[in-house]
């Protein structure tokens, strides 16, 4: 495969990330003259503007299908509306379902997508469909979202996961399990389902810190030695391999919350769904450039309007505390948050007064990092049964996402010598909600 | 083997765009007033050829409950607020800020001097039948779920006497307070009421949504739904719970029926020995409990999933109010 860009490279799109690249490319120029890149990388201000310039991804994963009417796009008083009400946001204009007063003095840094048109109300192709931006077609399988983004955005040589998934509840996380497709397990994420903590990457208790390092150098000192006069892929591969993998053990801490200020863990909540988002930030701010935390199961066929009173007053939190704490970092500006589900939900309520699947009019969301937050593109009809304006499907979806992280959705894969694009051809990304 | 002197025939429908949550009996008679999902509040003569609803006026969410005592109604919203409508004159008399959060259920004494509501701010709050002031808050079912979620307070009613009132929420806890002090005077438990599935969906369903006391007052029956495996759609076994409330004993437990769904509606037989329980999942059903043989004489299918329902003993009419529909039912139990 070739034609690959370097996350380095791609720009967040922001005019305040513009002008801080501009000038830190600048500076970098400049140091570089007298120093080798890796001195330069030492440097804790260079470090930081790094740390700040790399782009990630945060996907909030609505598995089972939330409702938009009981989120994005509410519709008050119309029959199919449902009991919640309309408010108003930071933003004058739009208003979203009462149940998300937090996210409503937030809605700057969001642009809600309300046209989304994706044609396929099943949850396992719906969830492939809306993980990977398009179906598989019957000779190849493609990757993922996020293992397209560890491709783009991850580093060669990082000590840490590139794509890392949060799938805890049983429900539906077959449906779509992370899927490099035709990139590769190198591509593969880290899948978490038990647990905050990765399993079997913590030393073995009976091998010291000490022992641990001495092995590790012996291991590389023998490498070398066996790869003088030697040319192999394969030997590369072998300690990439090794070299992930310490990686990934000197990681773990990135996933243990106690590491975290009190106060940091009180704002993000005693839930799970919070925890997890606290830990994606964790690892974002690390470097990770794709977490996906996924919050299942929202498939409300029955009672709709209690399990959306459960489940989005939770949304709004965790996520507007994500938010928040990213801004405060100032990782948002590089950091693309989404929320996404397979489908939404049903306009029609039915007698068990709930919503089932639909995948006509809905909606999802991108914060942060390349969107014109205060912004939302796309209309529904009044019942919300059709979308009215700016239809959009998941290749459109994907090539904004792509783009909103300085990727090009038109580059091409090669699978042997197959060229494949990253979004099908004469897929355009919706430009209103890009910066 | 129960005498088979149960049976329940269809006499009239009237169908409606919007579910209709609430009904409730203008007075003797075949006057009823509907509460609707089209926020509105509906005057109706079933004793109509064909019945016509007449709006009195609305409020700005579901209409979830109804009241009606001396020539005036009191409706309750998820809107917040508990109105009082004048039926004379068809005039809306005041607006109360009632709760916080959603009101699921407004009720009337028999005695018609107090009013009773609860809604999601987990508060039970006794009014003034005709001034429509408040007397007490009754403070005391859990805000939260052991899981951090926010609970519900589905449901309440009044003893014969009027002196006691039963609320329910979604945890399976039943209180019954004393109304003139406001205090709580016994705590009964339905947890099975409550499903929080912590491995497969993450959420949870259910929850005490009827109550009933007998007509001797010494019986509370609480009716919802039981254990559920897939919380996606409501496929738990209705259930029921009758307690002798004072003991805290249960009198009945009932779930073996095949009927799946939530209770939503338990009337006692005037003679307090059966009970008319009315639910669904996304069809309906009505079943009598004979609480003496401790069995199910009567269950069927109804033509609408109910929400809510009144039994008149003179017609012996029960008009059930559901999803798109309103059906007058006879009823021989």
């Amino acid at each position: 495969m070739s034609d690959r860009r370097r996350g380095s490279a791609s720009f967040c799109g922001s005019p305040e990330h513009g002008i801080g690249r501009r000038a830190f490319l600048g500076g970098l120029a400049a140091v570089a003259a007298d120093m080798t890149v890796l001195d330069v990388l030492k440097q804790p201000a260079v470090a930081a503007e790094l740390k700040k310039q790399q782009k990630r991804v945060i996907l909030l994963w609505l598995a089972g299908g939330s409702s938009q009417l009981e989120t994005w796009d509410p519709k008050p008083g119309a029959p199919t509306g449902g009991p919640f009400r309309a408010i108003p946001t930071s933003v004058p204009g739009i208003q979203i379902s009462e149940l998300m007063p937090k996210m409503a003095k937030r809605m700057g840094d969001t642009t809600i997508i309300r046209s989304l048109n994706t044609k396929n109300g099943d949850h396992g192709g719906g969830a492939k469909l809306m993980m990977r931006g398009r179906m598989d077609d019957p000779s190849l399988r493609y990757p993922d979202l996020g293992a397209v983004i560890a491709r783009e955005l991850g580093q060669v040589h990082s000590a840490v996961p590139d794509y890392v998934s949060f799938y805890s509840s049983t429900e539906g996380r077959d449906f779509a399990p992370g899927a490099a497709g035709f990139l590769g397990s190198r591509y593969s994420p880290m899948e978490l389902t038990t647990s905050l903590m990765p399993e079997n990457i913590r030393r073995p208790d009976a091998i010291s810190e000490i022992d641990h390092a001495e092995r590790a150098e012996l291991r590389e000192v023998l490498s070398k030695r066996f790869a003088r006069g030697r040319s192999s892929s394969e030997l590369g591969a072998h300690n990439e391999a090794y070299a992930r993998v310490r990686g990934l053990m000197a990681s773990d801490k990135l996933f243990d919350i106690s590491k975290e200020p009190q106060k940091i863990r009180d704002e993000y909540g005693p839930t799970q769904f919070g925890e997890q988002a606290l830990v994606a930030r964790r690892l974002v701010e690390a470097g990770v450039p794709f977490v996906r935390v996924a919050r299942a199961w929202w498939d409300s066929h029955g009672q709709n309007f209690e399990t959306h009173q459960e489940l989005v007053p939770e949304l709004d939190h965790v996520m507007s505390t994500l938010l928040d704490d990213l801004k405060r970092r100032g990782l948002l500006e590089s950091t693309l948050v989404i929320t996404l589900a397979e489908f939404g939900r049903t306009p029609t309520i039915n007698a068990s007064l709930g919503r089932d699947h639909f995948a006509t009019a809905w909606s999802a969301t991108l914060s942060g990092c390349g969107v014109k937050g205060g912004t939302v593109y796309g209309k529904t009809d009044a019942k919300g049964q059709s979308v009215t304006d700016g239809q959009v499907g998941a290749p459109e979806l994907f090539a904004t996402i792509y783009r909103a992280l300085g990727i090009d959705h038109q580059k091409n894969y090669f699978v042997g010598s197959r060229p494949v694009p990253l979004t099908e051809p004469d897929t355009d990304p919706i430009d209103d909600v890009l910066v | 083997m129960a005498d088979k002197t149960e049976s329940i025939k269809l006499v009239k429908e009237l169908s409606r765009k919007e579910m209709t949550f609430a009904i409730a009996p203008v007075e003797a008679g075949r006057k009823m007033l509907l509460g609707s999902a089209d926020f509105h509040v509906y005057e109706v003569d079933f004793g109509a050829e064909k019945p016509e609803p007449r709006s009195l006026g609305q409020h700005e969410s579901y209409v979830t409950g109804l009241a009606v005592t001396n020539g005036v109604a009191i409706s309750s919203s998820y809107d917040g607020t508990l109105i009082w409508w004048n039926l004379a004159t068809s005039q809306k008399i005041r607006t109360v800020n009632a709760h916080g959060k959603w009101v699921r259920k407004v009720v009337a004494s028999p005695d018609g001097k107090t009013i009773a509501s609860v809604g999601d701010d987990m508060i039970g709050r006794i009014w003034d039948a005709e001034t429509g002031k408040k007397r007490h808050e009754l403070v005391g079912h859990a805000v939260t779920t052991p899981t951090h979620y926010p609970s519900m307070l589905f449901t309440c009613a009044f003893s014969p006497d009027s002196k006691h009132l039963a609320t329910a929420d979604k945890l399976g806890q039943i209180r019954v307070w004393d109304v003139a002090s406001g205090k709580t005077v016994a705590t009964l438990e339905a947890p099975i009421m409550y499903t929080w599935d912590p491995v497969q969906r993450r959420h949870s369903i259910g929850g005490i949504r009827a109550l009933a006391f007998s007509p001797d007052g010494t019986k509370l029956a609480a009716g919802g739904i039981g254990k559920i495996g897939n919380i996606d759609h409501l496929e738990g076994m209705a259930r029921v719970e009758v307690f002798d409330w004072k003991t805290g004993k249960h009198a009945i437990e009932l779930s073996n029926d095949s009927n799946k769904g939530i209770i939503e509606r338990l009337i006692f037989h005037p003679s307090g020995t059966k009970l008319l329980a009315l639910g669904g999942a996304n069809d309906g059903f009505v079943q009598v409990i004979d609480l003496n043989a401790k069995n199910v004489p009567l269950s069927e299918k109804l033509t609408t999933r109910p929400y809510d329902a009144t039994y008149d003993p003179a017609s012996k009419l029960l008009t059930v109010s559901g999803h798109n529909k309103v059906a007058d039912y006879a009823l021989t139990w």
